[in-house]
């Protein structure tokens, strides 16, 4: 029977690896992430989870292991944090195994939380998924398998938890029945594995196999892109059967008839909704989208969701250094050929663990509601 | 939503306090969150955690700067630490401390009720771990959550005799838990420390007895804080700086230095 538990983030992602039968794990530890490892070495060990724990020196060789692993066929995951994540870009690049990592986010110049560790890999292939609160993180580990080893998919997903915020908060988790999630997540079956290599002429067929013309990387980026729908399924499937949404692509709250919408990634969501709440009840017309899956990047739907709205105001617990916030670029550059584009505003906070405040995300929202209503308010801020 | 600040020193449990408090609003069917605040974790500084009980949807992920209630796992900390900084206005303080409601000294009128855990946890489980006894306190002193749901927590985290033991601190400071109205001073007395003092960590404090000091300097030499200066050839210690940790009790040579307790 599921049940429910006080359990922090971090176990909430061992718990996720665990209902997913993952059959080899190999990771690093590294604050704030270092728990996850120690959890799921303890289920190794103790016979509750029936897996490899390939133990290693360093990031570079967990990533390394797990791929060697997934070419094998084997059901694989991962686990790390800022300047650990920043050591595994290599190996990262390109990869089209349907690995499944979690990154416990922490600032790549910190141990604080901010997400400009897992925003540095947004150029590698992967598919990024961004968590709220620990129920969410334990529920998109197995959908990140759902996505991953999709045949039309067969890419790795990384799922993001904001460090401290997320990894050491304890909260009531519901813990699924093994049986519901073995009906939804059956187990991983690839064409080609242990027993059954991949022959060489189909590995140089592969899209994106060597990534030594242009046309690799064409593949690997449309292949990307057309996983939107998959990843939609996913999250609607496990919806359907658990009676949990996390809106796949994007979760719209209270946006209806909004003049004004912030997106939100990550634990600044749950902070946001109240205060959209509050004010609601005064007559506000405010919105929330929370953008769960930043890569693929949502550009159609945003479009269409953009003619709805007279301003977006973009929280960007991030910055790209000598660009601006990450996701205010990419939003606002994916309505620019809208012949009636709502204002776009962006903010950075939250970075290097900066705490946000439900009064810092009323000030944004109100911002934003100026924009729409014609104020001149300024493009982008740090709050 | 009721928000609760935990005040304690590492190696007092406030962390499991606040994750007990959160099981055991869990168990009564209520959402909880458990936040531990991360940073200079060591044996006797002082750390902070929280707590939320409420709704899953109002639970937002800042911390908490204006309580319903705070807990205070040591009697000394409300020397250094604000610890009422932001408590709402009918708030209420759980204090650990010896002495009665009425005899704790506040700025401001809040509800107090203190119980003496340090005490109590030296009866029942022979070590000064404040987090269980003062959870007792805070079932009698605030009603939040039933002294059953506490226990039940308490069994869920420890087993065997050192969950028998956590049960009967539980209970003990349940029984024992005075609740009444502080004395409210204009000027507490309290004295604002310099930012970079770790003086707050102090639970007992080295003092010198001149009679005995040569005047050797090997106190000077250890004092990792730099806080001893030589006054007319005698060592004197400066206790706005001085964090408690005796090296200089330990490294003199003739035994001039010895600890005393800190008193309430």
């Amino acid at each position: 029977m599921a049940h429910k538990e006080l359990m922090v983030g971090n176990k909430a992602v061992a718990y996720g690896a665990k209902l997913s039968k993952v059959e080899v794990v190999s990771a690093y530890p590294v604050t704030p992430q270092t728990t996850i490892v120690q959890y799921l070495a303890e289920f190794v060990a103790q016979g509750e989870l029936d897996a490899r724990f390939i133990e290693v020196e360093s990031e570079m060789s967990a990533q390394v292991s797990v791929q060697g692993a997934s070419f094998t066929g084997a059901r694989t995951f991962t686990a790390t944090s800022g300047p650990g994540l920043l050591y595994m870009h290599h190996p990262m690049m390109g990869c089209q195994l349907p690995i499944v990592m979690a990154v416990v986010h922490r600032g790549n110049k910190s141990m604080q939380p901010d997400h400009t560790d897992l925003m540095a890999q947004r150029d590698t292939g992967w598919i990024h998924l961004y968590c709220e609160d620990n129920q969410e993180v334990l529920d998109t580990c197995m959908i990140a398998y759902k996505i991953a080893e999709n045949a039309k998919v067969h890419l790795p997903v990384v799922l993001g938890l904001d460090g401290y915020i997320l990894s050491y908060t304890a909260e009531p988790v519901e813990i699924p029945d093994q049986e519901e999630v073995d009906d939804y997540l059956p187990p991983y079956k690839p064409k080609y594995g242990l027993g059954n290599p991949l022959p060489y002429e189909e590995w140089v067929k592969r899209p994106g196999g060597f990534y030594g013309s242009q046309n690799a990387w064409l593949s690997h980026h449309t292949k990307m892109m057309d996983t939107r729908k998959v990843i939609e399924e996913a999250h609607s499937e496990f919806n359907k059967k658990f009676g949990r949404n996390y809106g796949g692509l994007y979760d719209e709250y209270r946006c209806e008839d909004a003049d004004a919408v912030l997106v939100a990634m990550g634990t600044i969501a749950s902070t946001a909704r109240p205060v959209i709440d509050q004010m609601r009840s005064h007559g506000k017309k405010v919105g929330l989208v929370k953008l769960k899956t930043f890569r693929p990047f949502p550009d159609d739907e945003f479009r269409e969701l953009a003619t709805r709205h007279k301003a977006i105001g973009v929280i960007d617990r991030n910055v790209s250094i000598g660009g601006g916030g990450v996701v205010y670029a990419e939003l606002r550059s994916a309505l620019y050929d809208l012949e009636d584009r709502p204002r776009v505003l962006g903010f950075h906070t939250g970075l290097a663990g900066k705490e946000v405040t439900p009064g810092h995300v009323n000030h944004m929202a109100e911002k934003t509601l100026n924009a729409a209503a014609g104020g001149a308010e300024s493009a982008v801020e740090w709050v | 939503m009721k928000e609760i600040r935990f005040h304690g020193r590492g190696g007092q449990g406030a962390v499991t306090a606040s994750r007990l408090l959160a099981t055991a609003a869990f168990l009564e069917g209520k959402h909880s969150q458990s936040i531990p605040m991360y940073g200079t974790e060591r044996r006797g500084a002082p750390v902070t955690a929280f707590v939320r009980i409420g709704e899953k949807e109002k639970m937002v992920r800042s911390l908490i700067h204006e309580p319903d209630y705070v807990v205070v796992l040591d009697p000394l900390l409300r020397k250094t630490v604000n610890v009422t900084e932001g408590l709402k206005e009918d708030g209420i303080i759980v204090l650990n401390s010896s002495v009665t409601p009425g005899e704790v000294v506040l700025a401001k009128q809040f509800k107090v009720a203190t119980v003496d855990a340090t005490g109590i946890a030296l009866e029942t489980l022979g070590r000064p771990i404040t987090n269980t006894a003062i959870l007792g306190a805070f079932a009698k002193g605030t009603g939040e959550v039933s002294l059953d749901s506490v226990l039940e927590a308490v069994k869920m985290q420890w087993s065997g005799r050192l969950g028998e033991m956590n049960v009967k601190a539980v209970q003990v400071a349940y029984d024992r838990t005075v609740i009444g109205d502080p004395k409210v001073v204009s000027d507490t007395g309290k004295k604002e420390a310099p930012s970079n003092s770790r003086a707050d960590w102090r639970t007992f404090k080295p003092v010198v007895d001149e009679a005995k000091c040569t005047g050797c300097r090997v106190c000077w030499v250890f004092c990792p804080e730099n806080t001893i200066l030589m006054v007319d050839g005698k060592s004197t210690i400066n206790y706005d700086y001085c964090k408690g940790c005796g090296i200089c009790v330990e490294e003199c040579p003739v035994g001039a230095i010895t600890m005393e307790k800190e008193s309430e």
